[in-house]
């Protein structure tokens, strides 16, 4: 017991670098510790290939929401948009581009439906404000049925009011259009079919549903929280280099003073009379602190706590919480661009997000196959060529090419397991997937199936989300009910991951909150700072 | 013709058992009512009817549990001929050979569930239990007129007041444990509870009924409340039958409005909602009458109510997309089988008292689901899900001495068919669920006299239900409460003045239960 902080932090991914850096700023001893050895947690680059490297889990950028940068007093670095935010390859094999700005839109779908274009505007301008409610929404802890909570209220609809103009009769909007499969709200407004499947995809993203499923309008909204106006896809990437928001934040950490610690991974979180007093480190090694900030995800945080610690309601609650990771991720390496990149719009299509699923069926079918456990023979998959905006990743003058698949559920029934073989035959599928429409050739291929997802990332059944984003899981319910406030029922255990409100996509959310936690809980503690 | 002496206080469109209920708290209240039924007989989805001859069915709707004890009391429903008789065991055969019962006597349920699962057995005491208090949650807000969260108008936010003031008074245990209901899917919820998958299957079943959802569809779990309620609340806390089939309900609704002072015409179709300068002045019927009224109330399904009976013209652009994109989309079937006897069903051979009860095809939630995804696609299910009575061994008079009749409810059986409906559908998805029964019960087939299949389609065309759905409007999360069945126009009014609704596509919804009747013709009386 040789070293002693005020706080330690668990996950040096953008929420554990936001909550340490806020906690350090305030005048805390903050030490820092990733069982990696570099930061950035699921949007780390890694090198899947000797000289060709990718963005890990994700290929846009995501949402730091300004006001939490703002309190941290971190500049954001610039962000680049794809000029055309996402395309879709249509069920004749043309190609459907989605401009980022949506007038250039409108006259893209316009050659495909009239129809469509003219309710293109008003339809983006809809979205847009239900999920600026959302932005405002995540911004403060979640109000749940206490008192406590229900004075938040006032200041959320004050909050969505000043933002967005957001009215009582908006509210009303954005409770009918929550709970509604996003197919039916697609269907409400659209014709087209390739249009209807490229938004139904930004809604099924990393869950275990289809676009069938109740509350996959509330996954657009979330997934266009702090997107660009206009946008139904992508929230745009960072410009200089794909992990660029990482390296801001570890810098801004070091600077509030901040420890900061790779490759140790906590294994306890020491706990005395029903408090925190450390973390022990695999190997041995123990570390003193009053206040441990998780930002791993929930299950992975309770199995570091001796469970006589817990109540076992809290625990039954904690294993109900649904994972069902869904998401591989397979990494090309490249001799040479593919054929479609010889035209402006196939290299910006390309450096955006192309999706193969033509329609909103396809994606249904694809997730019908993880409804039993199975994985479907035609996936739903999007590609990107990350080295269109960051060439740095590959030796030069090759490329790298990113395929998102869904759904390759991490539960395979009937004696199915993921092994080597498995992740052969998914690479095999997606491989001849993108060929029909994108004739391409590798050098190298990794396929990161959600059994490898769950080991080198740490996440519960490989999901991304740290539990999946339906409605049963979200606000005052995440991680479980009773406890969405980002105190666990230990005193001195914080939840800041994903895994809490506000969610995964919302960089920063949820460390941000935790850490105002930890500080009101500090002011209120009698001893004033423990 | 339109004489002044003629002139009623309420024109109800639609004799089903909603427009009935409405009927007979206006005719208590002092109206002069008149009740305008289309067919030559009331009741709507609840009806009886003799298909073959000494064969009696009922035809469409076929149990009750949810019909609010209030209107039973009001109405004085048992003078005019209530009588329910209850549905006490639920058999669901199993692949194996097996079946899983449940049984009105509480150790012998709990025997036959430990017998398949000791925790099941256990975890059923709580489960039920929770569900008592969530269906104890839910009541007052079924006996709710939903206030408008976007109006400012005191009595609007005087309600919401009263509602945050119930769900506050829920505590935060019990909120928590409705908001996951009222979002989760069935099999979802039950998988925190029970691990025999037909049990399950069983009680996810009641959560796809009338729905486009299968057990794992996020929303579908309401839809088990939903069901639940009339077991916990309803007047006879049982799924029960009604002597002579569902259309006895119907008739002593009926006979109470009359008492009251209502008359009803049946053979009466309504062409046209009159409107003059944004009031209703009456309705024109099919063979040209008109009638005059000061109010006029629709039991017919906001489709209907909101495009067909009215000018596009007198409602507002919003309101008309509002209800377009209302969703419907009849998901089920009906056979009705006359028989010259008591099948037999392998699980559980010869008569018994489980032929009193019902049974329940539905061995696995994979089956339901995947009977779903027949479904979504456009096909009626290859393996469905059916919930099967016998009526006649409840009240013998349905069928000749010896002889029964048998309804099946048959999920899914999608309206929007591809190809849509023809005969040879119809017929071919007949056959596909009495294939599917004699899997259960082989020697069905023989004993088969008459068969009468509804498809979606059929069911719209006879009892007036937009695309055959039985709950007008599908129970979907979005489609509740304030939202039943568009945000603005969920309080039985509607952009018209003096026209309003009453029937199961506003607040609370479908089933047999009468509260949207009783909730519009109230807010009629007490609302001017």
């Amino acid at each position: 017991m040789s070293v002693s902080f005020d706080v330690i932090v668990i996950g040096a991914g953008s929420n554990g670098l936001v909550a340490a850096t806020a906690l350090a700023q305030s005048g805390r001893q903050v030490l820092l510790l990733e069982r990696a050895n570099v930061a950035g947690g699921k949007s780390r680059v890694i090198e899947f290939a000797p000289g060709y490297r990718a963005p890990s889990l994700g290929i846009e950028g995501g949402w730091l929401p300004p006001p939490i940068a703002h309190g941290i007093r971190l500049e954001l670095p610039g962000m680049k948009g794809p000029r055309i935010a996402a395309s879709v390859a249509g069920v004749d094999g043309t190609m459907v581009h989605l401009p980022q700005d949506p007038s250039s839109a409108a006259e893209q779908i316009r050659r495909h439906s009239p129809r469509d274009a003219a309710r293109w505007m008003g339809f983006t301008a809809r979205i847009a404000k239900l999920a600026g409610f959302l932005e405002a929404l995540y911004l403060l802890p979640p109000p749940d049925l206490d008192m406590r909570s229900l004075a938040d209220v006032p200041g959320l609809l004050g909050l969505a009011k000043k933002f967005r103009g957001l009215g009582r009769a908006d509210m009303t909007e954005l409770l009918r259009v929550m709970p509604m499969p996003v197919q039916d709200l697609l269907d409400d407004e659209f014709e087209s079919d390739a249009l209807k499947a490229i938004i139904g995809a930004t809604a099924i993203r990393d869950l275990r549903q289809g676009p069938r499923s109740g509350g996959t309008s509330f996954g657009l909204l979330h997934w266009l929280a702090g997107a660009p106006a206009g946008s139904v896809r992508a929230r745009g990437a960072w410009r200089d280099r794909p992990d660029a928001l990482t390296v801001a934040l570890e810098t801004a950490a070091r600077k509030a003073g901040v420890t900061i610690r790779y490759s140790a991974a906590v294994a306890n979180i020491l706990i005395r009379d029903d408090a925190v007093t450390g973390v022990a480190i695999t190997g041995g090694e123990e570390i003193t602190a009053p206040i441990v900030v998780s930002t791993a995800d929930p299950a992975r945080t309770m199995a570091l706590v001796d469970p006589v610690w817990l109540d076992p309601e809290f625990m039954r609650a904690m294993q109900n919480i649904r994972y069902r990771g869904c998401t591989s991720i397979v990494h090309y390496a490249l001799d040479r661009l593919p054929e479609m990149a010889g035209s402006p719009d196939g290299v910006d299509a390309l450096s955006g997000i192309v999706s193969l699923s033509p329609t909103l069926d396809a994606l249904e079918r694809a997730a019908d196959a993880a409804k039993y456990g199975t994985i479907p023979h035609a996936p739903h998959i999007e590609i990107s060529i990350p080295t269109l905006r960051w060439p740095s990743l590959a030796p030069a003058g090759k490329h790298v090419l990113v395929a998102r698949v869904q759904y390759a559920p991490w539960h395979l029934r009937d004696g199915h397991f993921w092994d080597g073989a498995t992740a052969s035959a998914l690479g095999r599928t997606v491989t001849q997937a993108i060929e029909r429409v994108i004739p391409f050739s590798h050098s190298a291929v990794s396929v990161m199936t959600p059994a490898r997802i769950e080991d080198e990332y740490a996440l519960t059944q490989g999901s991304i989300t740290h539990g999946e984003l339906m409605l049963d899981q979200i606000l005052f319910m995440r991680p479980v009910a009773g406890s969405g406030r980002y105190a666990m029922p230990v005193d001195g255990l914080y939840l800041g991951g994903s895994g809490a409100h506000p969610g995964p996509g919302v960089l920063g959310g949820a460390g941000w909150l935790a850490s105002r936690r930890v500080l009101a809980d500090a002011k209120r503690s009698p001893g004033g700072w423990r | 013709m339109t004489t002044p002496s003629s002139r009623y206080d309420a024109i109800i469109v639609g004799g089903g058992h909603n427009g009935l209920v409405a009927a007979a708290y206006l005719a208590r209240a002092g109206r002069k009512t008149l009740v305008l039924e289309r067919r030559p007989l009331v009741g709507g989805a609840a009806v009886s009817e003799e298909i073959f001859p000494g064969f009696t069915f009922s035809v469409f709707s076929y149990v009750v549990s949810l019909l609010r004890p209030e209107i039973i009391r009001d109405l004085h429903l048992p003078r005019h001929g209530l009588q329910i008789l209850p549905l006490e065991s639920t058999v669901t055969p199993l692949d194996n050979g097996d079946y899983l019962a449940s049984w009105p006597d509480a150790d012998a349920n709990r025997r036959e569930l430990a017998r398949h699962s000791p925790r099941d057995a256990e975890a059923a005491v709580q489960f039920g239990r929770l569900m008592h208090h969530m269906a104890m949650a839910v009541r007052p807000i079924l006996g709710m007129v939903p206030p408008d969260p976007a109006s400012l108008a005191p009595s609007d936010l005087a309600a919401l007041l009263k509602l945050g003031k119930h769900f506050r008074g829920l505590g935060s245990e019990r909120f928590h444990a409705l908001y996951k209901l009222m979002t989760m899917s069935s099999a979802d919820y039950l998988d925190e509870w029970y691990e025999f998958d037909p049990l399950k299957a069983t009680k996810a079943a009641s959560g796809i009924i009338g729905t486009m959802m299968g057990p794992r569809s996020p929303g579908s779990a309401y839809v088990l409340l939903h069901h639940y309620m009339g077991e916990i609340d309803g007047a006879f806390r049982a799924w029960g039958f009604q002597k002579g089939g569902t259309g006895g309900i119907s008739n002593a609704i009926a006979s109470s409005a009359r008492a009251f002072g209502a008359e009803i015409r049946t053979n009466a179709t309504v062409e046209r909602v009159l409107v003059k300068g944004g009031r209703v002045t009456g309705v024109a019927l099919a063979n040209g009458d008109e009638i005059s009224a000061r109010v006029v109330v629709s039991g017919l399904d906001p489709r209907r109510t909101f495009l067909d009976l009215v000018e596009r013209s007198e409602i507002p652009d919003d309101v008309v997309q509002g209800i377009e994109r209302y969703k419907f989309r009849g998901s089920s079937g009906k056979v009705n089988l006359a028989l010259s006897g008591l099948p037999s069903f392998t699980c559980m051979p010869g008569p018994g008292p489980h032929m009193r009860g019902a049974f329940s095809i539905s061995p696995s939630l994979d089956y339901l689901e995947r009977a779903y995804d027949d479904a979504k696609y456009g096909e009626f299910s290859r393996n469905p899900y059916m919930d099967i009575v016998i009526p006649s061994m409840i009240d013998p008079g349905m069928a000749p001495p010896g002889k029964h009749v048998m309804s099946i409810f048959v999920q899914y059986a999608p309206y929007h068919l591809n190809g849509g409906w023809t005969d040879a559908k119809r017929e071919a998805f007949g056959d596909t669920v009495v294939k599917t029964l004699s899997r259960y019960a082989p020697n069905i087939e023989s004993l088969i006299l008459h068969r009468q299949v509804l498809s979606p389609a059929d069911v719209e065309r006879i009892t007036g239900l937009s695309e055959g759905n039985i709950f007008g409007g599908e129970l979907a999360l979005h489609q509740l409460f304030f939202l039943r069945p568009v945000p603005q126009w969920a309080r039985y009014r509607t952009p018209i003045r003096g026209y309003w609704q009453c029937g199961a596509g506003t607040h609370p919804g479908g089933g047999i239960m009468g509260a949207s009747g009783r909730l519009a013709a109230l807010e009629i009386v007490n609302g001017r």
